[in-house]
């Protein structure tokens, strides 16, 4: 590479890009963001033309979740800008590398209400770990290159890129400019390894407390060795699933308001919480202040904001897990805890058998769980369906089960699902979506079309917004308002509209058939289950209440 | 309510001041005054900002601390709390 290659910048965009390591981004052209696209002509960066920028939002989201790359969306001003923003809500949220590049309106427009202007710059402010809005042409490149820089160190998150149409077309030589970080300069406390390791050989009953912060940081391994060495009971956060070993014998499972009642009693039992990677979300700790109300808190976080912000830590570890977790793994004589939460775990292990011919979910996920390809990523949109994937599949890496955990943002799940197969296209991809969700997002199904896109779409349908439907049956007297979908569209011809094959399943006997026939076939599948709309997600911890509170089916 | 005044450097870059006010709001901190000026010269500049708030001000420290422009931020312990 040359050091005095002519550029516009447009074309300077892409060539950073790749200096970056970006083969595949996804975006949706206008007028705006002309320059770029007519850059992207001659470029080798793969383009994946989604049918809304909501959707390119969040196919860079799955397609970041799933490979650990940067994920990156492009769109136009004005109304392309903001259908970007739930998106990079989203990975905000969840903590997900993500450049977003948008085109602005020349800067000689900027300020006039020109035709799709937006302060989308100013809108970033609140949806985005930081943005940029380069004016001039000679930032641009420096600019670009510390967005990717952002994107990845620390905690990570989306950031945003604007760029007036103007400067798209500037002309300018690449000087590879000397990136210099723009980090700002929070300096660590030293971690109080010493306290927290006279905590932990105190402790009778200790748990660790595990969230997305462990696959984010690439230390599933270290994590699963101190497992292995502490040996002490395991529980895990809807964003964590996956870094424990499943089938470890002290695993709980998933905690907090659908947590399993094994992974919730243990908790609130415990005199040791070891909160790792995890931010106390209040789906977790249901009422903070009889949260986990006997122990003492290790918390090991990358981000100092973290500590002490909804719960007080007895002891902070700020910084790289893998630094950080081996330093405390030692050996620990807790025999009894031990047999007591194993008790916990036979006592209250999930249950299949399920009177009539009616299919149930949670039976069906299990399936599909033991019958998925080694390595297969899962995705899920949101409510019951979501909730019985995370409590009723399992996985062996964080990377492999995508959800929208902060944000809860229906219409997640096709998208991330279609970044996820584009940067993995040899694995199995299966998007765990409801009849409300799937629509959210349904255009996408067309780019599953246009690139011919093997993702399975497992389709829980029970002609409701369910777990909307379910809290107003408990909490508000069974008052159903505006969730009932019985008038779905048929989506056996929705999925042929897209050159889909699909098949529906209402009855029990039919279910194992179609998950074989579903991972035989080669192209994308959508399966349509049928189930009751009635079936209710548990357990539940109501709003407000401790965690021990849990109702359960009775 | 507590209050305090936070004194901030910053690099002069765009929007740094809509970002700690943007921030200061959504964490619960109402802002009572702000003084901010650029030395044009090291292009470092200092914010004064005076707020209020029932949630121990550490919490807003370490948000701000997070914005990328921030060179530090500091509680300013002479100055005299306004009633
Ligand atoms: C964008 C968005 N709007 C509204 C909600 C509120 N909400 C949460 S779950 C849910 C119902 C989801 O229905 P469906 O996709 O059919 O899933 P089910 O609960 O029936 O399995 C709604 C409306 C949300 N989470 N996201
Ligand atoms: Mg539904």
């Amino acid at each position: 590479m040359t050091n005095d290659k002519q550029h516009t910048g447009g074309s300077l965009l892409f060539d950073v890009m790749q200096q970056h390591g970006v083969t595949d981004i996804f975006g949706y052209p206008g007028g705006a963001i002309m320059p770029i696209y007519d850059a992207l002509y001659d470029s080798d960066v793969n383009h994946f033309l989604c049918r809304h920028e909501q959707g390119a939002a969040f196919s860079a989201v799955g397609y970041a979740r799933a490979s650990g790359k940067v994920g990156v969306c492009l769109a136009t001003s004005g109304p392309g800008a903001t259908n970007l923003i739930t998106g990079l809500a989203d990975a905000l949220a969840d903590s997900i590398p993500v450049v977003a590049i948008t085109g602005q309106v020349p800067t000689v427009a900027m300020g006039s209400d020109a035709f799709q202007e937006i302060d989308i710059f100013g809108l970033s402010l609140a949806c985005t770990k930081h943005s940029f809005q380069v004016t001039n042409i000679n930032e641009l490149e420096k600019v670009l290159h510390q967005a990717f820089a952002i994107a990845l160190e620390g905690r990570q998150g989306p950031v945003l890129v604007d760029i007036p149409k103007d400067v798209q077309l500037a002309h300018v030589e690449s000087t590879h400019p000397k990136v210099t970080r723009l980090k700002n300069k929070v300096n660590l406390p030293p971690a109080n390894v010493g306290s927290a390791i006279a905590m932990l050989s105190k402790a009778k009953k200790p748990v660790i407390y595990v969230g997305g912060g462990v696959g984010m940081a690439n230390a599933v391994d270290e994590l699963r060795a101190f497992i292995e060495t502490t040996n002490m009971p395991s529980v895990s956060t809807l964003k964590g699933l996956g870094a424990i070993d499943p089938d470890h014998e002290h695993y709980l499972g998933m905690l907090g308001m659908h947590g399993t009642k094994a992974a919730n009693l243990a908790v609130q039992q415990c005199d040791l919480l070891i909160a790792v990677g995890a931010r106390f979300d209040d789906r977790v700790t249901g009422k903070l202040a009889k949260f986990a109300p006997h122990a003492k808190v290790i918390h090991f976080d990358i981000d100092t904001a973290e500590i002490d912000k909804r719960r007080k830590a007895d002891a902070a570890i700020l910084g790289d897990l893998k630094v950080n977790l081996p330093a405390l793994a030692i050996p620990l004589a807790i025999k009894e805890w031990q047999q007591h939460c194993q008790q916990m775990k036979n006592d209250f292990a999930w249950r299949y058998d399920h009177p009539g011919d009616a299919i149930f979910a949670p039976a069906v996920l299990k399936e599909i769980s033991e019958k998925m390809p080694k390595n297969t990523c899962v995705t899920t949109d949101v409510g019951q369906h979501q909730m019985w994937s995370a409590q009723h599949m399992a996985f062996n890496d964080p990377s492999n089960f995508l959800s929208s955990g902060g944000m809860g943002t229906m219409g997640f799940g096709l998208p991330a699902a279609i970044g996820a197969q584009v940067s993995r296209p040899h694995d199995c991809i299966i998007a765990v979506s409801g009849d409300g969700s799937l629509m959210m997002n349904v255009q996408e199904l067309s780019t599953i079309k246009r690139f011919q896109l093997p993702v399975k779409i497992v389709l829980i349908d029970n002609a409701k917004l369910g777990m909307v439907r379910q809290w107003q049956d408990l909490f508000f007297n069974g008052r159903l308002s505006e969730t009932d979908l019985s008038d779905n569209p048929d989506f056996l011809m929705l999925a042929q509209a897209f050159d889909i094959k699909a098949k529906q399943v209402h009855h029990k006997d039919q279910v194992s058939a179609a998950i074989d026939e579903m991972f035989n076939h080669d192209g994308a599948y959508l399966l349509h289950v049928k189930i009751d709309a009635k079936e209710n997600v548990w357990p539940l911890v109501p709003p407000e209440t401790a965690n021990d509170k849990m109702m359960e089916n009775s | 309510m507590n209050h305090y005044q936070l004194i901030i450097h910053v690099d002069d870059k765009q929007v740094v001041l809509e970002r700690i006010l943007q921030v200061t709001r959504y964490r619960g901190f109402l802002i009572n005054g702000i003084e901010a000026k650029v030395n044009t010269g090291t292009h470092i500049g200092t914010i004064k900002l005076q707020i209020s708030s029932d949630r121990p001000i550490e919490l807003l420290i370490d948000q701000i601390n997070k914005l990328i422009d921030i060179k530090d931020v500091s509680v300013d312990n002479n100055a005299v709390a306004p009633t």
